[in-house]
């Protein structure tokens, strides 16, 4: 039964350790590398030339760099969603997806860090925060939250690590020396004693309760952001809730996106199963449910009433310049998921995979129309202006920093994926285990 | 057909003539100004002019603004002149009587003053002169809150009260002078005295209750504008109410409203307390590690 019980164990290593990039792992990554490159040289010019490179001007403050932020925020809470909330409601089926999961948030999370800096236009004025910054202010808020989250993501990701490192020191001849240097630099001491595992238990248990509200927080915060300040289309109750729906439907989205691709670059069928999608699938249609109900409580309601000062937005969106981007983000971001995912066919692997990158695509153009369109609808407008800044399309050096980020984001779970396994092998075996028995 | 054209020809040349006509003679019609001048003294200290131009434009006065005038005392001459002032846009220039004409001033109980404009390409020349005696006016209180306005003139060397002029007798506010009682102005007696009693007890003044007392004399034909001022304690004291140095959401940083500090640190302290608890946790586990190690 023991030896029995070995090989089972040593098949689940052998197919969860990282594995090296192939033919096509190596295209994808020189991709991203190369966006990431075309995005740094922009911003080079950016910082050489100021924050005139965009189209950001005198209305539009606030464009696709802070579009972005809100959406890496959104996403970022997959973590505290697959993690924290299914390992505290002991369900043990998200188990191969609670490091994609983790993956997402960290490299996520990092990003949205960046973005903001980048939005700033000098770098050096994220110091002007810590010498001048108000605690009254939530932007001071979202600095704090952010810093704490992103701390959260990283212990969250590095504790249920520590005994899949051991594995992978174990195993020397599957990865480079220099990999195996950082692998025994970041946790050569876990020997897999019951004491540290009871020590490491108790860490995740503590962390699964306290990401829960921070990422709660980090994400009503930053719809604060827009909500404290008195605008069309922002000037709402409902903000915190409404953003906190929508990022909950954006992470599982990019988590069943990440599944699908990870399943097929990696042959995980065995351990990322059609059932995995079944359930995801549940979870991503009732989570578009909810953040479809959220939007029409946010625009029907205003629209019902259509006060004078809110009636150029709100048009702008529903028959103005903004309609075609706003019913692509409604009917591609939550309409057709729902109605995909809610038949048991539109379940499967596939549909699943094409239903979570309409959510994510969706999402990101969602994040967009929330924060442009008002910026061109002040309740005051400004005079004396030139009619060019009554518009917004964002520069190439904008589109190109902004795809750079994502680009960036995917290269860092990218590479994450190919120092770590994906799906937590220590993990996997002790549940194979369990359900053996 | 000939005779036709030529016609037409003819009438179109009286036509060009007549209107090119009128154009020329539009250009050369230059604006008639109307200079004023009125003469004021506040506190019987140093006097100054106000001068006013207008102009009639569809029949109603308006200011000119960058009008330049010469204003000079009692005769137009260069030893005599007052100041060179240019209007603003309110058509509206002044000037103090300076120190340089000392002597002349005191040289009489009475003066004259002179406005004069050149003229320009838009405007004709215009003049403008006003007469006025030398007065001034006392003012006195007493503990009863009554307020004594007396004016007196300057007759031969000496200060004499004036009978039946007409002044009013206020407490200064912000726009405009305030009543002192429901009598809207007074008339001295043949001590040259006005008297009123103070009915305004609950105005507010200034943080000690200061009010500023004021008697005047307003477009007198013989004296032109006086007014004189006192400082009494008879207002209510104003507290004022000022947010600008509390702990408030809009204040600066170091005003932070206190239930915010105490909320924001509470959270912040409670999180990263525990996150360094379970960084403890990882040295924790390695120690165990290296415990085994050894």
């Amino acid at each position: 039964m023991e030896n029995l019980n070995s090989t089972a164990n040593e098949k689940i290593i052998q197919d969860l350790l990282p594995q090296k990039f192939g033919k096509s792992g190596k295209i994808w990554t020189g991709i991203l590398v190369a966006f990431c490159l075309v995005g740094l040289f922009a911003y080079y010019r950016q910082l050489r030339y100021g924050l005139v490179v965009t189209s950001m001007r005198d209305y539009v403050s606030w464009g696709i760099y802070i579009s972005n932020f809100v959406f890496f925020v959104a996403i970022s809470l997959v973590g505290s969603l697959i993690t924290a909330v299914f390992r505290l409601a002991d369900v043990h089926w998200s188990t191969p997806l609670t490091r994609i999961a983790e993956i997402i948030a960290v490299a996520a999370i990092i990003f949205a860090s960046l973005i903001i800096i980048v939005d700033m236009g000098s770098p050096e004025r994220f110091y002007n925060l810590f010498i001048h910054g108000r605690l009254q202010s939530p932007i001071i808020w979202d600095v704090i939250v952010i810093t704490t989250y992103f701390f959260i993501s990283i212990l969250l990701l590095y504790f249920p690590l520590l005994p899949d490192i051991q594995i992978l020191i174990k195993y020397k001849e599957k990865s480079s020396k220099r990999l195996q240097k950082f692998y025994s630099f970041i946790g050569s001491f876990w020997k897999g004693t019951p004491a540290q595992f009871k020590l490491s238990e108790k860490a995740i248990n503590i962390l699964c309760i306290t990401i829960i509200p921070v990422a709660f927080s980090i994400h009503t915060v930053t719809s604060w952001l827009f909500a404290t300040t008195y605008r069309p289309g922002w000037d709402s109750t409902n903000f915190g809730a409404y953003f906190i729906s929508g990022a909950f439907l954006v992470g599982a989205g990019g988590v069943v996106v990440a599944m699908y691709v990870f399943r097929k670059a990696y042959h995980l069928e065995k351990y990322i199963t059609a059932d995995h999608f079944e359930k995801m699938g549940r979870i991503v249609v009732l989570l578009a449910l909810l953040y479809l109900y959220f939007n029409v409580n946010e625009y029907l309601v205003p629209a019902f009433k259509m006060k004078k000062s809110e009636e150029a937005h709100l048009n702008g969106l529903f028959t103005g310049e903004f309609a075609p981007l706003f019913w692509f983000a409604i009917s591609v971001g939550m309409l057709i998921p729902i109605i995909i995912l809610l038949f048991k066919k539109g379940r499967r692997p596939l549909p699943v995979f094409i239903a979570g990158i309409m959510v994510v695509v969706g999402a990101w153009f969602k994040r967009y129309l929330i924060v442009t369109p008002t910026l061109l609808h002040p309740f005051l407008p400004m005079t004396n202006v030139p009619d060019s800044y009554r518009h917004y399309f964002p520069s190439w050096e904008e589109w190109a920093i902004a795809l750079g980020s994502l680009a960036g984001a995917m290269l860092v779970i990218t590479i994450l994926s190919r120092i770590f396994p994906i799906i937590p092998i220590q993990e996997t075996i002790t549940e194979r285990h369990e359900t053996a028995e | 057909m000939k005779l036709l054209n030529k016609n037409i020809l003819g009438l179109l040349s009286i036509i060009f003539f007549l209107s090119s006509y009128d154009a020329l003679s539009q250009e050369a019609q230059k604006g008639d100004l109307n200079v004023s001048i009125s003469y004021f003294i506040n506190n019987n200290k140093i006097p100054y002019l106000l001068a006013k131009v207008k102009t009639k434009v569809d029949g109603k006065f308006k200011p000119v603004n960058a009008i330049p005038l010469n204003l000079f005392l009692d005769k137009d001459s260069a030893g005599t002149l007052i100041a060179k002032v240019v209007t603003n846009e309110k058509g509206e220039a002044t000037a103090i009587i300076p120190a340089s004409l000392k002597n002349q001033w005191s040289s009489s109980i009475k003066h004259t003053f002179l406005a004069s404009f050149d003229g320009n390409k838009n405007y004709e020349s215009a003049k403008a002169d006003l007469t006025v005696g030398k007065a001034k006016i006392l003012i006195d209180t007493t503990s009863d809150r009554k307020i004594t306005a007396t004016v007196f003139e300057m007759k031969d060397t000496s200060w004499t009260p004036v009978k039946g002029v007409e002044l009013k007798i206020a407490v200064r506010r912000l726009d405009a002078d305030l009543s002192v009682n429901e009598t809207a102005s007074f008339t001295t007696d043949s001590t040259g005295q006005a008297t009123a009693d103070f009915k305004r007890d609950s105005i507010p003044g200034d943080e000690k209750g200061n009010i500023i007392l004021v008697a005047k004399i307003e477009d007198n034909d013989q004296y032109g504008n006086l007014l004189v001022e006192q400082t009494v304690p008879w207002g209510s004291k104003f507290i004022p109410v000022n947010n600008f140095d509390r702990r408030t959401l809009f204040a600066t940083r170091d005003k932070t409203p206190i239930w915010l500090l105490f909320m924001a640190y509470s959270i912040v302290i409670t999180v990263w307390g525990i996150l360094i608890s379970l960084v403890i946790s990882i040295f924790k586990i390695k120690k165990i590690g290296e415990e085994i190690q050894a």
